[in-house]
């Protein structure tokens, strides 16, 4: 099934992938708007995908973190960084890992 | 008793991923589609690119006798960590890939083997869950 | 644990029957371990996959964001954020579902996101050749972007089913075996028993029966 792609970030961000084709694009002011957008594409039927930008999904916090655990199936939400490059130093996926197989094996796939 | 009726469950999915029919890698070769319909209803696509691969690695005499999905069978009675591939014409080809010799109709290898072997054909074999 | 054992009659039959469902429950936890490690298997491989994917993700965008730094540094902020606005904004991308292993892994495709100018919608008279430079690029970093997207949903259902697979091989290693194992030796432990008690009775009617000869 077609869906369309949805983008919450800087002026910047959301400007580069406007030109992209992107359908949905959404600025960042504060926490509590910006929440109210990401709920609201979340709920779209029409999207399917949702980038949003790191140092964002970091100020949305907790609030953020429990969307994407109770999320179903679609959308789709990645985070991606903005024109700073900041990546978080916890990786969530990385802590994922370290919990569903246990740190000594990610430490022996390190080494090997 | 509940934990019974859980544990058939979970033994009766264990092998739902697997083909109803497989097809020969001349067969694969030959459609603009390659895939085969799956036990638990839905379509398995192969990969144009491990079907190259394949093809470089089998002489072309031998297309026909190499069934896809190449099964990987895990057999608890065969030890954690080994893993057996049956089919003389599957065993060869993989263990021409290993770069290890295979005698006749089966071949085992090793866990960091599997893992190879998937890297290489991850659309081409399949684990297959030996049920007794 | 003797509470268990002891809801079953101690007989023949029952202890027929558990020893069944131990060698159920034995061959489940060794077939459902099997399952875990070719799990773990896939699970890292998905993983070195996703580490390649971010690195080219991220140059990538890198590469975008400096594009469009240009293009607004000569053709202005204003102007390029309305030719943002004109641009066709209609991308689609293909979502279905995978099967891997038994497990819902979702596919995430899009057809052709780079664009001719033209295509793009956004008048080329008054635009500069930078902007078709940035929305080039930022094309790219959404077609690596939406790989990206498939390849860490792929990481997390792996995961859960991992998970999922772990619980019930220890579920079944020291909580269900360990148990019928119990009642298994406290049936024969009393089966014998009661063997021992006949046998020493029948002794004793005997001794009785040769006494009154």
């Amino acid at each position: 099934m077609s869906y369309k792609v949805a983008v919450i970030g800087d002026a910047d961000t959301a400007t580069g992938f406007a030109l992209a084709g992107v359908s949905y694009t959404y600025v960042h002011v504060d926490k509590d708007r910006t929440l109210a957008k990401l709920t609201e594409f979340m709920a779209s039927e029409e999207i399917g995908l949702v980038l949003i930008t790191h140092p964002i999904a970091e100020e949305l916090g907790a609030e953020f973190r429990r969307m994407m655990r109770m999320k179903k199936l679609l959308p789709v939400v990645l985070r991606i960084s903005d024109k700073t490059g900041y990546i978080p130093k916890v990786d969530e996926l990385y802590e994922l890992i370290k919990r569903t197989v246990g740190a000594e094996i990610v430490v022996r796939a390190e080494e090997g | 008793m509940n934990a019974d009726r859980v544990l058939k469950f979970e033994l009766s999915r264990l092998n739902v991923h697997l083909p109803e029919r497989r097809i020969s890698l001349k067969e694969a070769l030959e459609s603009t589609k390659p895939q085969v319909a799956t036990r638990d209803g839905s379509i398995h696509r192969f990969k144009r690119e491990e079907l190259d691969l394949l093809a470089k690695t089998v002489p072309e005499a031998g297309w026909e006798k190499l069934y896809l999905p190449i099964l990987i069978a895990l057999d608890p009675k065969l030890g954690r960590g080994a893993a057996r591939i049956t089919g003389g014409a599957e065993a060869k080809v993989v263990g021409q890939i290993l770069g290890k010799k295979s005698m006749g109709e089966e071949l085992l290898i090793y866990r960091p083997e599997v893992a190879v072997v998937r890297r290489k054909l991850p659309t081409t074999t399949q684990y297959f869950f030996v049920p007794r | 644990m003797a509470a268990v054992a002891a809801a079953v009659a101690p007989t023949r039959m029952e202890f027929l029957k558990l020893k069944q469902r131990v060698s159920l429950a034995q061959r489940g936890h060794d077939l459902l371990r099997e399952k875990m490690d070719a799990l773990v298997i896939e699970f890292f491989e998905v993983l070195r996959n996703i580490g390649k994917a971010r690195a080219g993700a991220l140059k990538q965008l890198s590469l975008a964001h400096q594009a469009i730094s240009v293009c607004s540094a000569v053709m202005g902020t204003i102007e390029t954020r309305q030719a943002s606005r004109e641009a066709k904004r209609e991308l689609e991308v293909e979502i279905s579902t995978r099967y891997v292993m038994g497990i819902v892994v979702p596919t995430l495709e899009v057809e052709r996101v780079e664009r001719d100018a033209l295509a793009r919608g956004y008048s080329l008279h008054t635009t500069s050749s930078l902007l078709d430079e940035a929305s080039k690029e930022f094309e790219k970093a959404l077609g690596l972007l939406v790989k990206l997207a498939e390849l860490e949903e792929s990481a997390r259902a792996i995961a859960r089913e991992l998970e999922r697979t772990k619980r019930r091989v220890n579920a079944l290693e020291y909580i269900l075996i360990p148990r019928l194992k119990a009642a298994l030796k406290f049936i024969e432990m009393r089966l014998d028993e009661m063997e021992r008690e006949n046998f020493s009775r029948l002794k004793r009617i005997k001794a009785m029966l040769e006494a009154m000869a």
